[in-house]
């Protein structure tokens, strides 16, 4: 497509690259190259291929077909993430790869320290002069004797840059690098990334963050639904085509467009001035009764904080809440018993009992129902069990069954019965269908409708656009943990969202 | 100065502090005598915690050290009373236990991913039916109490130069070799990085399930060290030899500040912690205490340790958090502005 | 996972039965009251003490300090009774109270503290060993009074000797408690996914707290029911008792991780632990092979839970 460049100035070029997980394509003959020296950034929605294409090109994981070849070097099919090191591929983790307890100099040179000729033992001092000579050359804030757990996460990111560099890496690859990172931080990163691009480093970059994708890269290549759909030339980059591209064009589809009718009614949940300090501050919104409240934002906008605050799974510092017109200050028994319910992120870290029964599942919250006086009522038990069961469709319907061998979309499903046999009166739901199928997806959907046609609020958290324009009858964004825009009565579609979610203001929502 | 280092100073004001209350009261405690019986006292069981060391750094645990002490005094029992084999052949065969004892524990540990505490109480179980089992006997199947004659074997546990035990000699030549071991090697590199963060480890090439068997087989190498010198000094050897020092090593290990969750430590902080292990119980035997008091100081020890260390991290973390609080807020400031 | 216990409890039941054919095939003594009646004085104590060290256990901890609680739990009863001269009901309901306290103590370490059970139960052990040498001032000393005291464990019911009721008693209760108890619910949800439990509403810290202290007070009646029994207390009594305890818990299937866990498996698996100790005592193995054996068991009833040596049946990822 647009990659009809001279074959010499590319660093790394693959070409129809396939994969596929158990049935389901994840690339789909995707075309990719990074050129020598550039600052390319990767975009797609969640789910897209980006993370697919990352672990490919580092040997984290296999390709089923496709070439790929790197500075000249045809890669085989067999390549480890050892090859793709020695190939000059570092990559800097999300979460970060240092060993704590050791000093800066100790992480750079982790596996290759400098060894005296004779005894083999370390060289700490030519150690901690290649490190300072590495530090003084990029000027980076940094001392080779600092301990890793004394210094700040921004710093981290910088021993894990020098890592690389110390292996002669050619291409580096930085996944969401700023997602933890303070704006003076972030604008350091950004001359960090010139620096290595003049020296003729080139840099793959992943990140959400439209203005960064904008104003760094050289090129930019969007995926969506793990095919390519365009690489755009520096002077084709804007965030509004970009964002465009992402979505694609699926307004046909009523999927990605939907009507908001905000509902009045009564105010179930009153925010004002919600802060918790370092994830969100000053919010305000007012929930309604049987109303769907999208929060939109991205990974790290503080959407999940902000509903774990609100459930009482975290303290806040400041600002108050009501709940059904008094004054709350939440705790998880309390909003238990008070009629609210919580589906976490997470789901198998944070949802489910994997190594107990269906039954067991849905029964832990509803202890205050099945064993009012300590003791267990097995009938009840069984009798919410069984409705939980039939309610969401749960498959295989054996209440017995252990909920770490159902799929995904099942134990989802019996994350969601849980609170559904519970009389409810308001519902926080945080990513709620990720990694699920479609029909198990739908099949959620319906019931998050229902539940607000009987009158319980939704706070919904999502990151999936489409999901967060059909269910939500109101959309507030979120942006580094700060109020951005709300949308009300007006056609909503993913882009909206997403255009806010990047900080792009709107003339007017229509 | 960093905390390990203020931690460290502390430890050794204490020694001191404590050095001068038992002087006070018996001032047999400075006689030579006494002080060098302490270190070999402290030498003892730092051998032993040498190799503890090595296995709590990578955040594991050996409870097998006991056992391994008690067969490999029986082995050693067995070849002086029925053999002639040459003592530094013999020396060799007895580390060769202690080796095997932990290529078991860490073969078990990391390529079946049994919980380590179980599987080494188990191996801890099973050598000390087998420390019993080889046990020299009479003819009516009765352990019998072997006197060791050989004298190149007595050697190990007498003295030295200025009377130095040998047995505290080697203490010191192996916390040293085994500190610069960890600090100056890239294997002890490794052991850190095992233990503080093995995903990161392992994505930076390194072979944790090896490092992990390899410090297993060092702990029991150094367990079976520590029975030679024992068995030399007592110049006889019990089956139930070592049994019951696990206690003692992991005080020693804790009080060194090597911590529990791994990555954290070193050898210095062992041997500061062996000594100061000997000089408590030395202390209640020359002030005249209740030795009874002896297990309720040990436990106590362990614990107030550990929760000390537990409070003045978080006390840590606590301040780090605020100071980053802080510096948001202070970039918060200048943006406004 | 409501029927599926009682189907790995009968497995292990009926892997007691050849285990007895062949006891009483390889010796004939195997099968005489005289010799089953040993057998179940070690069943009562692995069993009682089990039925309490089953809750830190499953929530993903351990209690090694149970040895030192029963030993000195005699001790104190010891000393409530024939030195204090306080009647033996109370002086055992005041011993169980002191368990307790104990394994709350140990509980309120692990729990609010954070600092790893084994860590926190294995210094116990050795404090309270030191504690117990300090009351008891080294001695061993023989419980002669009063007679009611000596009939808890001497005397026999319907035929039976009376341990073998308060086992039954305490092990169907935890069992109960386990099965049919919010608590347990409780307990079983902290041991699978303790933040999943949180957030359901369960409170982890108060979970183990309690946990701890119920393993307190079953090693206090532990050992009242021994000192009752050998009429004679000691420091060192129940010592190295916490390796059977374990070695019945993994061969009754408590897994620390997952939240699995049946009393009734623990009882088994003690039955299996004295049935394997008494073979070897019939068929003349000396006793030195003991701890071999239950090294080996132990290993073995591992790779077991852990699903090695049964093909096929790696049921849960541990993703």
């Amino acid at each position: 497509m647009a990659t009809n460049d001279i074959g010499a100035d590319l660093l790394l070029e693959c070409r129809s690259i396939t994969k596929s997980y158990s049935g389901h394509v994840v690339l789909d003959a995707v075309d990719f190259s990074v050129r020598r020296g550039e600052v390319h950034a990767l975009v797609g929605e969640n789910g897209a291929g980006k993370s697919t294409l990352i672990k490919i090109i580092t040997g984290a994981t296999g390709r089923d077909s496709g070439q790929m070849v790197y500075d000249g070097t045809v890669v085989p099919m067999e390549h480890l993430r050892r090859d793709a090191e020695a190939l000059g591929i570092a990559v800097i983790y999300q979460e970060l790869s240092l060993i704590p307890g050791m000093t800066v100099a100790q992480n750079i040179f982790l596996g290759k320290e400098p060894l005296r000729p004779l005894t083999r033992l370390i060289d700490v001092r030519k150690l901690n002069d290649q490190a300072r000579d590495l530090i003084e050359r990029y000027q980076f804030p940094l001392k080779p004797g600092d301990l890793i757990d004394d210094i700040s996460i921004a710093q981290r990111q910088l021993v894990e840059i020098l890592k690389a560099l110390s292996g002669k890496a050619s291409l580096m690859i930085m996944d969401e690098p700023t997602s933890s990172l303070t704006k003076t931080e972030v604008e350091m990163l950004f001359k960090i990334i010139a620096l290595l691009k003049s020296e003729g480093i080139s840099v793959l970059y992943i990140s959400h963050r439209m203005e960064e994708v904008y104003s760094l890269s050289d090129r930019v290549t969007v995926l969506r639904d793990g095919k390519l759909v365009k690489v755009l030339d520096k002077e084709e980059i804007s965030p509004e085509e970009i964002i465009r591209l992402m979505i694609g064009h699926k307004l046909e589809e009523k999927a990605v467009q939907h009507e908001l009718s905000p509902k009045g009614g009564n105010v179930v949940l009153e925010v004002r001035g919600l802060t918790s300090v370092g994830k969100f501050e000053d919010l305000s919104f007012d929930l309604h009764e049987g109303e769907v409240l999208g929060i939109g934002g991205l990974v790290g906008s503080g959407r999940t904080e902000l509903v774990r605050a609100l459930y009482g799974a975290d303290p806040f510092d400041a600002g108050t809440i009501r709940y059904l017109g008094k004054e709350w200050v939440p705790s998880v028994r309390k909003s238990i018993e008070g009629g609210i319910g919580f589906i976490p992120e997470e789901r198998r870290l944070q949802g489910i009992l994997a190594t107990q029964s269906i039954t067991r599942n849905i029964g832990i919250p509803n202890l205050d129902r099945i064993a009012p006086r300590g003791i267990v009522s097995v009938k009840e038990e069984d009798r919410r069990a069984a409705r939980g069961i039939e309610l969401l469709n749960v498959k295989p319907p054996r209440p017995e069954q252990l909920v770490g061998n159902l799929s995904g979309g099942n134990q989802q499903k019996v994350v969601l019965a849980k609170w559904l046999v519970r009389d409810l009166k308001l519902i926080f739901i945080d990513e709620p269908t990720v990694g699920i199928d479609i029909g198990a997806k739908e099949e959620i959907y319906e019931h998050i409708r229902a539940l607000s046609a009987r009158g319980v609020s939704v706070l919904l958290v999502s990151s999936d656009l489409p999901e967060l324009t059909r269910l939500s009858d109101r959309v507030i964004v979120l942006r580094q943990g700060r109020f951005f825009h709300e949308f009300r009565e007006c056609v909503l579609t993913g882009e909206k969202i997403l255009r806010a979610a990047s900080g792009i203001r709107e003339g007017d929502d229509e | 100065m960093s905390h390990h280092a203020v931690r460290r100073l502390i430890l050794i004001g204490l020694m001191l502090a404590l050095s001068a209350l038992i002087t006070a009261i018996n001032p047999v405690f400075l006689s030579s005598g006494n002080l060098l019986k302490l270190l070999q006292e402290a030498a003892q069981t730092g051998i032993i915690a040498v190799g503890f060391t090595f296995v709590m750094i990578t955040a594991g645990i050996d409870m097998s050290i006991g056992g391994v002490v008690a067969v490999t005094s029986m082995v050693c029992i067995n070849f002086l009373h029925y053999t002639k084999v040459p003592i530094p052949v013999l020396v060799f065969l007895s580390l060769f236990v202690g080796a095997l004892t932990g290529l078991v524990n860490g073969y078990f540990i990391t390529k079946f991913k049994l919980p380590e505490f179980i599987v080494t109480l188990a191996t801890r179980s099973i050598l000390s039916g087998l420390a019993l089992v080889i046990a020299v006997k009479d003819s009516l199947g009765f352990v019998q109490n072997v006197y060791i004659q050989n004298d190149s074997y007595l050697w190990f546990g007498t003295s030295g130069l200025f009377g130095i035990y040998r047995t505290t000699m080697a203490f010191l030549i192996l916390g040293v070799g085994a500190q610069v071991f960890l600090k100056h090697t890239r294997t002890g590199t490794n052991i850190y990085a095992t233990g503080a963060n093995p995903t990161a480890a392992r994505l930076t090439g390194i072979d944790t399930e090896r490092t992990t068997i390899g410090v297993y087989m060092f702990s029991g190498v150094c367990a079976s060290l520590a029975a030679v010198f024992i068995s030399s000094r007592m110049m006889t050897a019990m089956p139930e030899l070592g049994l019951g020092s696990e206690m003692d090593v992991i005080a020693s290990v804790v009080i060194g500040g090597t911590a529990f969750s791994g990555g954290v430590g070193d050898v210095w902080g062992t041997m500061l912690g062996s000594l100061f292990l000997a000089l408590i119980k030395n202390g209640i035997l020359k002030t005249g205490i209740s030795p009874w008091i002896q297990p309720i100081a040990i436990g106590g020890i362990i614990v107030v340790t550990v929760i000390v260390d537990v409070w003045q991290k978080k006390l840590r973390e606590h301040l780090a958090a605020r100071a980053k609080i802080k510096r948001l807020s202070a970039e918060r400031g200048r943006d406004a502005a | 996972m409501n029927k599926k216990p009682i189907a790995t409890e009968l497995r292990l039941a009926i892997v007691l039965v050849p285990l007895m054919a062949v006891l009483t095939i390889l010796s004939p003594r195997f099968l005489t009251l005289d010799n089953l009646t040993n057998v179940v004085w070690s069943v009562c104590f692995i069993g009682i003490l089990s039925s309490g060290a089953i809750y830190p256990r499953i929530t993903g901890g351990i209690d090694l300090s149970l040895g030192s609680t029963a030993a000195l739990s005699g001790i104190v009863v010891d000393l409530f009774m024939n030195r204090m001269g306080i009647p033996w009901i109370p002086s055992i309901f005041l011993t169980v109270v002191i368990g307790s306290l104990v394994g709350l103590f140990n509980g309120f370490i692990v729990a609010k503290i954070k600092i790893p059970a084994f860590v926190v139960t294995m210094a116990a052990k050795t404090y309270l060993y030191g504690i117990a040498l300090v009351v008891s001032q080294g001695a061993m000393l023989a419980i002669l009074e009063p007679k009611p005291f000596i009939l808890i464990s001497t005397g026999r019911f319907l035929g039976l000797p009376n341990p073998i009721y308060i086992m039954v008693a305490l092990v169907i209760t935890s069992q109960f408690v386990l099965r049919r108890t919010a608590f347990g619910r409780q307990v079983m949800a902290v041991g699978s996914n303790e933040v999943a439990a949180r957030l359901s509403g369960v409170d982890p810290d108060r979970v183990r707290l309690i946990s701890y202290t119920i393993s307190g007070g079953t090693s206090a009646v532990g050992g009242v029911i021994l000192a009752s029994l050998t009429q004679q207390v000691f420091a060192a009594a129940a010592s190295g008792i916490e390796l059977d305890v374990m070695t019945a818990l993994v061969i009754g299937g408590t897994s620390a991780v997952g939240g699995r866990g049946s009393v009734v498996g623990a009882l088994i698996g003690a039955i299996m632990v004295a049935f394997i100790i008494n073979g070897l005592n019939l068929l003349n193995v000396p006793n030195l092979y003991q701890p071999i054996a239950i090294g080996t068991v132990i290993i073995l009833a591992l790779l077991l839970n852990e699903g090695y040596l049964v093909p096929k049946r790696r049921t849960l990822s541990r993703a």
